[in-house]
C-alpha cells in the first residue's frame, strides 16, 4: 500500500501513535488499542495509522477469529514494519538530540 | 432513533466518502473498534471523529496533493498548513464543522431538555389585569312577589281506623279505676232518685247474743256505731269499722261481731225501688234490763 520507507510528515500526534508501538514493536495494535494508549482521537488517530501504513512503517491486516463465534466484529490490527521500527527510532533519537541539544 | 443507529450511519457515512480502495475497510474497521468504546457520549465522538478522519484521508490520497502533503523528516516537529480548501484552510474549516456540529447537537439537546423543564417547573406567579367584566346597564329590578293570595292546600287525610279484636284475648280488659271522674250529670233532664237506706233486715242476730259477759258483770252500757257495706242481698262486701265507740272496747268489739255475724240479713239500700249496694253507719246499743 503506497510508497515503501517514505517521509512522514511529523506531529506529535504522530510521534505519540509511534511511541505507543515502541513499547513493544512486536505487538499487533487495533486503532482502538491505540487510542486506549494514548488517547488520540479517532478523527486524527486513523489518518496517521493509514499515513504510517501508505509511508511503508506499518503493516496492516484483519485479526484473524470468526465474528460469529467470537460474537464481535473482527479487527484490524496494525504492527510495525523493520523499516518503521528503525525510522522511527531515528525519530525519537533525533528528537531527543534536538531537545537536549 | 437510538444512538447506535446514529453512530453505525454517522460511520457508514463517513466511509461512504473515503477512496473507494478504503470505503469498505475503514467501515469494518471503525464497527470493530466502535464496539470497544462505552456507550453514549464517547461513541458519538468516535463516530463524529470517523468523518473528520474521512475528510483529511480523502485529501491526502487525492494525486495533486498527495505530495504536498509530506514534507521531509527533520529534526524538529513540522506543523504543516499546506492542506487548504480554497480561502479556507482544511483545518480552519474542520474546526468550524466540529463546533457547528457541536452547537447543532447542544441546541437540539437544549432544546428537548427545555420542553422536560418547563413541563416540571411552572412559570412564577405574574399579576395581570383582569377584563372589566362587570356590565354597565343596571339590570331590571326583580319582580314583587305576591303575597295576598297566598293558596295552602292541606291534603285530605282520611282517618279509616278499624278495630280489630284480638284473638288471642292476649290484652285483657284491666279494673275500673275509681278514681275516675264521675261524668257530670244530665242538665237538661234532672232527675232526683229516691233512696232507702238499708238496714238490719229480717233474721238478724239479737243484741244479746253478742253482749260481753265481762261487760254484763261490769254494768258496761253504750252505743257503738260501725259502719258497714252491703250488697244489693243484704251481703257484706267488707270488714266493717268502728266509726265511734261506746267508751268500752269490749262492748265496741262485741258490735263488730255482730255486725259481722249479720251478713246477709241486711237490708239493702234501694234506689227508686231497686236493691243497690251501699256502705252506712249502724249503731248498736248494749242495754242492761233492770
Amino acid at each position: 500500500m503506497g510508497k515503501k520507507d517514505a517521509n512522514v510528515r511529523m506531529s506529535l500526534q504522530t510521534l505519540r501513535v509511534l511511541e505507543s508501538f515502541l513499547e513493544n514493536p512486536t505487538e499487533q495494535l487495533s486503532g482502538a488499542d491505540v487510542h486506549q494508549r494514548c488517547g488520540i482521537a479517532s478523527g486524527t488517530l486513523y489518518p496517521i495509522l493509514l499515513r504510517l501504513e501508505s509511508a511503508g512503517w506499518f503493516v496492516s491486516q484483519w485479526e484473524s477469529i470468526d465474528p460469529s463465534s467470537a460474537g464481535r466484529p473482527r479487527r484490524r490490527l496494525y504492527r510495525l514494519t523493520s523499516t518503521g521500527l528503525r525510522r522511527a527510532s531515528e525519530v525519537f533519537a533525533s528528537f531527543n538530540r534536538g531537545v537536549l541539544a | 432513533m437510538s444512538q447506535r443507529s446514529v453512530t453505525h450511519w454517522l460511520i457508514h457515512h463517513a466511509a461512504r466518502h473515503a477512496p473507494d480502495s478504503l470505503a469498505e475497510r475503514l467501515e469494518e474497521e471503525w464497527l470493530a473498534d466502535l464496539e470497544r468504546r462505552t456507550p453514549g457520549v464517547s461513541r458519538l465522538r468516535f463516530a463524529i471523529g470517523c468523518c473528520w478522519a474521512t475528510q483529511v484521508i480523502a485529501f491526502e490520497h487525492q494525486p495533486s496533493k498527495a505530495a504536498v502533503g509530506t514534507t521531509a523528516v527533520g529534526h524538529t516537529l513540522i506543523a504543516s498548513a499546506d492542506q487548504s480548501f480554497g480561502f479556507i484552510s482544511l483545518r480552519s474549516s474542520t474546526f468550524f464543522l466540529v463546533v457547528s456540529l457541536h452547537i447543532v447537537l447542544i441546541s437540539g439537546f437544549m432544546t428537548a431538555l427545555s420542553h422536560t423543564h418547563k413541563s416540571a417547573v411552572p412559570d412564577p406567579l405574574q399579576n395581570r389585569d383582569l377584563p372589566h367584566s362587570r356590565p354597565d346597564t343596571v339590570p331590571p329590578p326583580l319582580p314583587t312577589p305576591n303575597l295576598n293570595h297566598v293558596i295552602i292546600e292541606v291534603p285530605n287525610l282520611e282517618t279509616d281506623l278499624k278495630y280489630e279484636p284480638d284473638p288471642d284475648h292476649s290484652v285483657t280488659p284491666g279494673p275500673v279505676d275509681e278514681q275516675l271522674p264521675p261524668t257530670p250529670p244530665t242538665p237538661l233532664t234532672p232527675h232526683i232518685a229516691k233512696q232507702v237506706a238499708g238496714g238490719p233486715g229480717a233474721g238478724f242476730p239479737d243484741t244479746v247474743d253478742f253482749y260481753p259477759p265481762l261487760s254484763i258483770h261490769l254494768g258496761e252500757q253504750g252505743v257503738s256505731t260501725v259502719r258497714v257495706c252491703v250488697d244489693a242481698k243484704g251481703r257484706l262486701t267488707s270488714d266493717p269499722t268502728t266509726l265511734k265507740g261506746s267508751g268500752s272496747a269490749r262492748l265496741d268489739e262485741g258490735a263488730l261481731k255482730l255486725a259481722r255475724a249479720g251478713s246477709g240479713h241486711y237490708r239493702a239500700a234501694t234506689e227508686d225501688g231497686q236493691s243497690v249496694g251501699s256502705c252506712y253507719p249502724l249503731g248498736i246499743r248494749f242495754q242492761l234490763k233492770n
